[in-house]
């Protein structure tokens, strides 16, 4: 058949136009727009040309000095480090064991471990809210009985950001068990077989074998889930409920709350923009060392 | 290097008996290959020597010492895989030291043996590649170099050439027995391909419905062969199988095939009656002179030094005869077929054979 190039090309164009129309009016435009509006002073509800004022770097240079700020990005880092590493390492272990499993057992276990993936955000919240509540939460008669003093620990600012950890690796690890599952069912059995005959022992056999070629996957999972967790919000909104959010604070909490709550759309922007170049910087700079580390070994 | 036996070994998967009660012994030194068409049980009962599928029953001995419930690494044997296995991180190096390292040999004696096998393999530019660098060949050699670094007891091949394009099969399959005649292994080698086996076996076991059908040198299983399954697995092209009436009296004997033609034999059969009558190709001469039976060609395969003929006798039968490379011979022509009655096989309704003197 002979192909007409310019029409081709035309259809090309007609058939990507809607995406490129809805995804340059609802992601491009205001996110050049969250550009503009962080160089200015600019209440949300009546944001428009005669309220907003041009206030240069203000709102960037205001940024050092604001305590909140300052908690907000600590709390962000505090959290990634307690999430996303030992995230990873607990579903690369759950992974390796179901991978030992066969048939339907194998299926059911990974549907428990998926299971919690697939609730929203509120749900999760009850649950862990029913068992760690400090007056009704089952642990706390577990603590009871263990003659253990109960802990508040939603309200005390040393147990909340490693718990809010330990229920969002809880909630988010099976779509990381997945991706490690199909990487491990990616290498060969045969590989496996010859290494039993070259009498590797299974801690080499970990080491020497299956480490190194799930790699890339754990590269994989480290970046996916830094960026997820660089934007945390949702746990942290709803576990501060009746605690202390300013104590609690993250950025994309502070974002909301200068924004939805203080009415500055300027300094919520400006905040915004912050943490945009943090997630491309960080996820730039982990998805390369991890490349170069697979390059060394 | 050291002999094999398997002495009564069985094994099921849940409720299917894959090998049934096999007992044979492998020579020191001596290449031996299991043939058998897929499902026959040859590559399992590879992997049970290997200790990668377990024995349920009987014993296995390598070099004399029971080896049956000992791990894979213990029983000092190197595998061959067919896809190769190789450690696709690991350098080509790293490949053949891997098992080395593992039983904690010094890195100088590693490096000694790896230069030794790369010598050996002619491989020595290829040491510091990945696999994903090399060719399907290259990578064949490296996973014969990881075997040969470990100098085991016995090598086990499974398979090995039937990832590599005819032409690279050829030479690996020369490449293999020159192999085999440097550093005089024991060799067990496991393949589907009659070819295969008839060059570069000492001795062939083929296997069919999880038992073994016979052993012995190709010569032996291609000119006496036991039984009609294996008369029909060996050879190529196939063995030509007649329908045929036989009468007998004494040592002599007289067929008569289904298009009513006879000839007579010197054969031993027990009774007169239904048989198969087997004959190979080159048995069957296209003949200008006087013949046993006549047929029409149907298809005429010119190999250049020779010449296939396959005919179809007046009851439909189909016979494959030979003629000479320089054949005339059209599809439609009448030809006259003359059988060497010394080369002559009848099997009786269980498969059993009967060779002809």
């Amino acid at each position: 058949m002979i192909r007409n190039a310019r029409k081709d090309t035309l259809i090309a164009y007609v058939l990507i136009a809607p995406f490129v129309a809805i995804y340059g009016l609802i992601f491009v435009y205001p996110t050049i727009d969250m550009f503009i509006l962080s160089f200015q002073d600019a209440p949300l509800i009546t944001f428009g040309p005669q309220t907003a004022e041009w206030t240069g770097l203000d709102n960037y240079t205001r940024l050092p000095g604001d305590r909140r700020f300052d908690t907000a990005f600590w709390n962000t880092a505090y959290f990634v480090l307690l999430s996303v590493v030992p995230g990873t390492l607990v579903a690369l272990a759950i992974s390796l064991g179901i991978t030992r499993l066969s048939g339907r057992l194998q299926s059911l276990v990974l549907a428990l471990f998926f299971l919690p993936y697939i609730l929203p955000v509120s749900v999760v919240y009850r649950i862990w809210d029913w068992t760690l509540n400090f007056q009704f939460g089952i642990a706390m008669h577990l603590f009871d009985t263990l003659g253990i003093d109960r802990v508040p620990i939603f309200k005390t600012s040393t147990w909340f950001m490693p718990a809010v950890a330990f229920v969002t690796i809880w909630w988010t690890c099976g779509f990381s068990i997945l991706l490690f599952l199909a990487g491990l069912r990616a290498i060969p059995a045969e590989i496996y077989e010859a290494a039993e005959l070259d009498n590797a022992g299974r801690w080499t056999v970990f080491r020497k074998l299956t480490w190194p070629l799930l790699w890339p996957v754990t590269a994989l999972v480290l970046t996916i889930q830094l960026i997820l967790q660089l934007k945390i919000f949702d746990q942290v909104y709803l576990f501060s409920i009746g605690g202390r959010p300013n104590d609690n604070l993250v950025m994309v909490y502070y974002i909301y709350q200068r924004a939805f709550q203080n009415d500055d759309g300027g300094r919520a922007a400006a905040i915004a923009v912050v943490l945009f170049l943090m997630v491309i910087v960080v996820s730039v700079l982990n998805f390369q060392l991890l490349r170069l580390a697979e390059r060394k070994t | 290097m050291a002999d094999i036996a398997l002495q009564n070994v069985s094994k099921s998967f849940g409720a299917v008996e894959v090998i049934k009660d096999i007992s044979f012994q492998v020579k020191q030194g001596e290449f031996v290959v299991f043939l058998g068409p897929s499902g026959s049980g040859k590559s399992t009962l590879l992997r049970m020597i290997a200790g990668l599928e377990s024995i349920d029953r009987g014993k296995l001995l390598i070099g004399g010492r029971e080896c049956q419930a000992l791990a894979p690494g213990q029983r000092d044997v190197a595998m061959v895989f067919q896809n190769y296995a190789l450690y696709p991180h690991m350098t080509v190096r790293d490949n053949m030291a891997f098992g080395l390292r593992n039983i904690g040999m010094k890195e100088k004696d590693i490096a000694a043996r790896v230069a030794d096998a790369a010598r050996i393999l002619e491989m020595d530019a290829l040491l510091d590649r990945r696999p994903s660098q090399l060719s399907g060949g290259q990578r064949q050699r490296v996973a014969i170099g990881r075997a040969i670094v470990k100098e085991p007891a016995a090598f086990l091949f499974d398979e090995p050439l039937s990832n590599l394009d005819a032409a690279l099969r050829v030479r690996t399959r020369v490449e293999l027995a020159q192999l085999h005649q440097r550093i005089a292994a024991t060799m067990i080698y496991v393949t589907h391909d009659q070819t295969e086996a008839m060059t570069l076996a000492d001795r062939i076991v083929i296997l069919n419905d999880c038992r073994i059908e016979q052993i012995g040198t190709p010569l032996e299983v291609y000119t006496y062969p036991a039984s009609r399954f294996v008369a029909g697995f060996v050879g190529s092209p196939g063995m030509n199988f007649l329908d045929a009436e036989i009468s007998t009296s004494g040592k002599e004997a007289v067929a008569t095939l289904g298009d009513g033609s006879r000839m007579a034999m010197t054969i031993s059969v027990p009774d007169g009656g239904a048989y198969e009558l087997g004959i190979r190709p080159e048995a069957v001469q296209v003949t200008t002179g006087r013949g046993d039976t006549t047929g029409e060609a149907t298809v005429v395969e010119n190999l250049g030094d020779r010449t296939l003929v396959h005919t179809r006798l007046n009851d439909g039968t189909s016979v494959i005869a030979l003629d000479g490379g320089r054949s005339q011979i059209a599809p439609g022509d009448t030809v006259t077929l003359r059988f060497d009655t010394s080369q002559l096989h009848l099997f009786d309704s269980a498969g059993r054979a009967y060779h002809a003197d």
